[in-house]
């Protein structure tokens, strides 16, 4: 009976085998990471304190995230081909009156979260699409940290691959355009980057076999065409990886495998990628793209090489390779089939040319890099990147030198366009973890170790103890401390916070406020397209700069006139023309775009409240608003001065090219001083205006008074309908006021007043 | 074994001394830093300057976890000179945003105003050139002034002392200071050396300090001795390929050339090492006096 139930038992031992070998080290790995990537997420979803918890919704951060919104919930309403197929959607709330060609947007981003938002509601999820929308980032940033992680650890093992993924989470490029409400392009971008380098570099890994090598180059294939249709910097990647594989050829490290993968995934990749929408098969022709082709060839003739083939022959192959290549874009060229790389890119290659461009230039995240904007970024652990690169640079494995490749590529674009420093977040979070790690190996190796004799000299240990390796483990640790944790350059906040802890963009009404301080959304924005929501027409077009047109269309919903996808330059010059102009100038072009739809025009003013003595306050401009955004009117519309005189908009005797004809900056105070001009444009009478109503509303019945720096003309045909943030106390915002303000156009007294019939509406 | 030994090689005997104990410098300094920023936070003390946010008391302490850690490598991996030249310029990373935030608010002078010479402005080159170019060269000079027990720490001890006197942000060195001079007090008697870990940590606090304090002038006269010294060893590396070099004969150290500050005064002269760490000393001293005097005129 014993006997039975032993051998029961023993047979019962197979389920033994089934357990799960884990390490303890894989476990610890597998905590950290769990950790990292919890981190990663809850700092990227801090923003929520400031957005409505009790309704369960948020809002998206910035301007272009809106524009990203509008095509999901399209694609949402109406399938997810709907703005692409079978017709293309014109958005006519977007750039009056043409409307907005949906259909000319990378669609990766918005097909993704509308078809991750239908997946969750089939299980019965009822979730408002904005704030869905508004999470996907911090989700997508988690997949892309850990891809980075094993990106990491294939560089250099588990510990290089924990360390890449906490920097790459806690980078501050990389989490600003990750955090709430930043559904835009480099969502997409930064997840299909790391996945196609993930994938592409296992796929040329020799130690693979066949199969797994091929389902690595299909993967890469894959992760590429989704990069290529969500992030405009695809060039770039194809491009580095084209780089490389070259560089591979040139130290005579070509394969025939290499020959294998390279061509089915950029095969693939470039197939997939055309057949996007948008895209297109031009995209393949592009100067950009042409060098796929051109180290393709090159890959043939090095593998026709490898046989045993005279010297004659080589060479014959050698100057035929080079006589397809050069040829090949030749006849591309002289037939006007090649496809020139886009202002932008170009401008990225260049960054002396968005100099010249005004309308590129007034975007701030598009100006050149500082040398601070790159420490703010990387803070003292530029440190371990240079270790890191000294590493990699003493071991040029074909990964290696594709690490070497990646920063410094990613390092000019980083320095050419401060936007760019998320393409070199990744790249630097690995050679950073390769530093640390390579530094930390010796004395590792030492506290693992029994003491032993280094060295002889006075200067330099001749023992070293265990207790001393730990101490050099310690200061490296407090080095990331105060790198991480403690940074001097934020005053001692952990830079990720930092960035994390603000508002998202219309919650903080365009201010630079956020932090434990601020417990309340800033409200001038949200009331302003609250009102606009209940009091304007959906039809009724809405004047303002065109940083603010995707408010307006996506939350105010009214009509706007231009919007950050800045597609019509010579619009855009016209609403700053409208804004520097005089009344008369501007009515007269206001009128061109008629009078039955424009409505309203509105300015974003904020000012800020100074003590005169203790019941007496001045208000001035801020700069954080259109105060500071005329300056870029001014030179826009400036830059069509000949346009504007011949189209009669502008008169000679006060014509401007920049912001100079409106006035001066005082040399002493270094404060702007308006001329006689400048006081009668229209954007400074419509800010006047509400200042001094500010002034006037909040003044009122209270025991302080707030005067205004200046007063000017009150304006004729432009009539106050709404100004929000009109009652928001001098000290609620520590001592700035955001102002929205609204004006109705009234059309009946300038016809009147000139003579003109009005239109039939 | 918590600290490793060397021999002390101006001994009778050579006897083994704990070496590197300069770590625990940075390390108490780092503390000390640390509970200077927090103690600021939480009780709003005024103890920490900051520009525009940037924490004057986190900005020095890294700066000193970098000169450690600078240090440490070298201890373990005796760094190239090219490599212990250069690098510094990373720990200017700091100082340079400090100043830059400084000068944002004004604060900070880009221009420097010498006796004879009259005012000089770099202007922005003040932070782009002339910090990185502070903290690499007193780093190094002050790594270069050494060998004889109390050397590496007396005087750069009565270097920042001449610092202190003057500047606003002085109780950010005051910990830092006390802890160095004891570290001197045993390192005179020949009981400890820093190391190049305490060396490097402390060049780099001479440099950090002085630019946070915005005290040049006082800085360029008092490290006047450690500049010539240094400027007198690469000028004999670079003609006679020959570095200095001292004999000691039991009780007294002579040199048989002149390629150092050390030398100098030993050549052909023997002396006892105590006596040429206090001359070394006095002439830093009258240094930082000059200095101190100047800044007073000012």
């Amino acid at each position: 009976m014993g006997e039975g139930i032993k051998e029961r038992l023993k047979g019962l031992s197979v389920f033994s085998r089934l357990r799960i070998q884990v390490s303890h080290g894989s476990i610890i790995a597998f905590a950290a990471l769990v950790v990292i990537l919890f981190v990663a997420f809850t700092v990227r979803i801090i923003p929520l304190r400031w957005e409505n918890l009790s309704g369960g919704t948020s809002l998206l951060n910035e301007f272009d995230p809106y524009y990203q919104f509008s095509i999901t919930q399209h694609m949402v309403q109406n399938g997810l081909l709907s703005p692409y197929w079978p017709t293309h959607w014109v958005n006519m709330m977007k750039w009056y009156p043409a409307g907005l060609d949906m259909s000319t947007s990378l669609p990766a981003l918005p097909m993704t979260a509308a078809a991750l938002y239908q997946f969750v509601s089939l299980f019965g999820a009822k979730i408002d699409l904005m704030t869905f929308c508004a999470i996907v980032p911090a989700f997508i940033a988690v997949i892309s940290c850990t891809i980075l992680y094993l990106i990491g650890k294939d560089m250099g093992g588990k510990a290089v691959g924990l360390l890449s993924a906490l920097f790459l989470a806690l980078a501050p490029s990389f989490l600003q355009r990750s955090s709430l409400g930043f559904f835009d392009t480099e969502v997409p971008g930064v997840l299909g980057l790391v996945l196609f380098i993930f994938l592409f570099l296992r796929s040329l890994d020799s130690k693979r076999s066949l199969r797994a090598s091929l389902l690595y180059s299909l993967g890469s294939a894959a992760a590429l065409a989704y990069f290529i249709a969500g992030w405009g910097a695809a060039y770039y990647l194809i491009d580095l990886s084209v780089l490389f594989v070259f560089v591979l050829v040139l130290l005579k490290r070509y394969t025939p495998r290499m020959l294998v993968n390279y061509s089915l995934t950029f095969g693939l990749a470039l197939f997939i990628g055309t057949k996007v929408p948008y895209v297109s098969l031009g995209y393949s022709v592009s100067g950009a793209i042409l060098p796929v082709a051109a180290v393709f060839v090159v890959l043939i003739v090095s593998e026709i090489l490898r046989n045993n083939i005279s010297m004659k022959t080589k060479l014959s192959l050698v100057i035929a390779g080079l006589v397809v290549i050069v040829g090949g874009i030749s006849i591309l060229a002289l037939t006007d089939k090649l496809g020139g790389v886009t202002g932008k890119f170009v401008t990225v290659l260049d960054p002396f040319i968005r100099a010249a461009s005004p309308l590129v230039n007034s975007v701030a995240e598009q100006r050149i890099a500082a040398w601070g904007n790159i420490y703010i970024e990387f803070g003292i652990g530029i440190l371990f990147f240079l270790m890191g690169l000294y590493f990699v640079m003493r071991n040029p494995t074909n990964r290696n030198i594709f690490l070497i490749l990646f920063a410094a590529t990613a390092l000019y674009f980083a320095a050419s366009m401060i936007r760019l420093l998320v393409l070199f977040a990744p790249v630097f979070a690995i050679i950073a973890a390769i530093g640390i790690i390579g530094i930390l190996k010796p004395f590792f190796t030492l506290l693992q170790e029994a003491p032993k004799t280094l060295a002889k000299s006075k200067r330099r240990m001749a023992r070293v103890s265990k207790e001393y390796s730990g101490v050099a483990v310690f200061i490296i640790f407090m080095i990331l401390v105060t790198n991480l944790a403690f940074s001097p350059q934020t005053g001692g906040m952990p830079r990720a916070i930092e960035q994390a802890y603000i508002p998202t963009a219309i919650s903080a009404s365009s201010l630079p406020l956020g932090g434990s301080g601020l417990n309340a959304p800033v409200g001038a924005w949200l009331d302003a397209v609250g009102w606009m929501k209940t009091n304007v027409q959906s039809t009724n077009a809405v004047v303002m700069w065109w940083d603010y047109g995707n408010w307006l269309s996506d939350l105010g919903n009214v009509t706007s006139l231009a919007d950050n996808t800045t597609e019509n330059a010579t619009q855009i010059a016209n609403v700053g023309f409208i804004f520097m102009g005089n009344e008369t100038q501007s009515m007269q072009m206001l009128s061109a775009y008629g009078q039955n739809h424009v409505k309203y025009i509105a300015v974003f003013t904020v000012l800020k409240i100074t003590q005169q003595s203790s019941t007496t306050y001045t208000a001035s401009p801020a700069g954080y608003g259109d105060e500071g955004k005329w300056v870029w009117m001014a030179r826009i519309s400036g830059q069509d001065e000949p346009r504007l005189l011949q189209e009669g908009f502008m008169t000679p005797s006060t014509a401007w090219t920049n912001e100079n004809t409106f006035g001066s900056t005082n040399a002493q105070t270094n404060a702007w001083v308006w001329n006689d001009q400048g006081l009668n444009c229209t954007v400074f009478e419509l800010m006047n205006q509400a200042e001094v109503q500010y002034c006037n509303t909040i003044s009122t019945g209270q025991s302080f008074t707030i005067t205004p720096d200046q007063t000017t003309t009150v304006p004729t045909y432009f009539q106050v309908a709404h100004i929000a943030g009109v009652d928001a106390a001098p000290n609620a915002y520590g001592n700035l006021i955001p102002l929205v303000a609204i004006y109705s156009i009234n059309w009946a007294q300038y016809d009147a007043d000139h003579g003109i019939t009005p239109p039939s509406s | 074994m918590v600290f490793p030994k060397v021999p002390d090689q101006h001994k009778p005997g050579r006897p083994l001394i704990p070496n590197g104990l300069g770590v625990l410098f940075v390390l108490t300094t780092t503390v000390y830093l640390f509970s200077i920023y927090f103690s600021n936070k939480v009780f709003n003390l005024g103890l920490d300057t900051s520009a525009n946010g940037v924490s004057a008391a986190l900005t020095l302490a890294v700066c000193i976890l970098f000169g450690g850690f600078m240090g440490l490598l070298d201890d373990f991996m005796d760094l190239k000179w090219r490599y212990k030249a250069f690098m510094p310029l990373i720990a200017a990373l700091p100082l340079m945003y400090y100043a830059l935030e400084l000068s944002k608010l004004g604060i900070i002078r880009t221009s420097i105003s010498l006796p004879l010479v009259g005012t000089l402005d770099f202007g922005q080159t003040y932070i782009f050139i002339i910090i990185p170019l502070i903290v690499m060269i007193v780093t190094n000079a002050v790594n270069m002034l050494g060998g004889l027990n109390g050397l590496e720490t007396v005087c750069p001890a009565i270097v920042i002392l001449g610092l202190m006197a003057f500047s606003p942000s002085y109780i950010l060195m005051v910990g830092p200071l006390m802890f160095w001079l004891t570290l001197a007090y045993f390192n005179v008697r020949g009981k400890i050396f820093v190391g190049n870990a305490g060396s490097f940590a402390i060049g780099i606090t001479i440099a950090s300090f002085a630019v946070i304090s915005d005290l040049k002038v006082n800085l360029l006269i008092s490290i006047l001795p450690f500049i010539f010294n240094s400027s007198i060893i690469l000028l004999a590396i670079f003609f006679t390929r020959k570095r200095a070099k001292v004999t000691f004969d039991g009780e007294k150290l002579c040199a048989d050339g002149r390629k150092s500050l050390v030398t100098i005064i030993a050549y052909h002269r023997p002396l006892t090492e105590r006596r040429i760490v206090q001359i070394i000393a006095a002439i830093v001293a009258l240094f930082t006096l000059i200095a101190a005097l100047i800044q007073l005129l000012s």
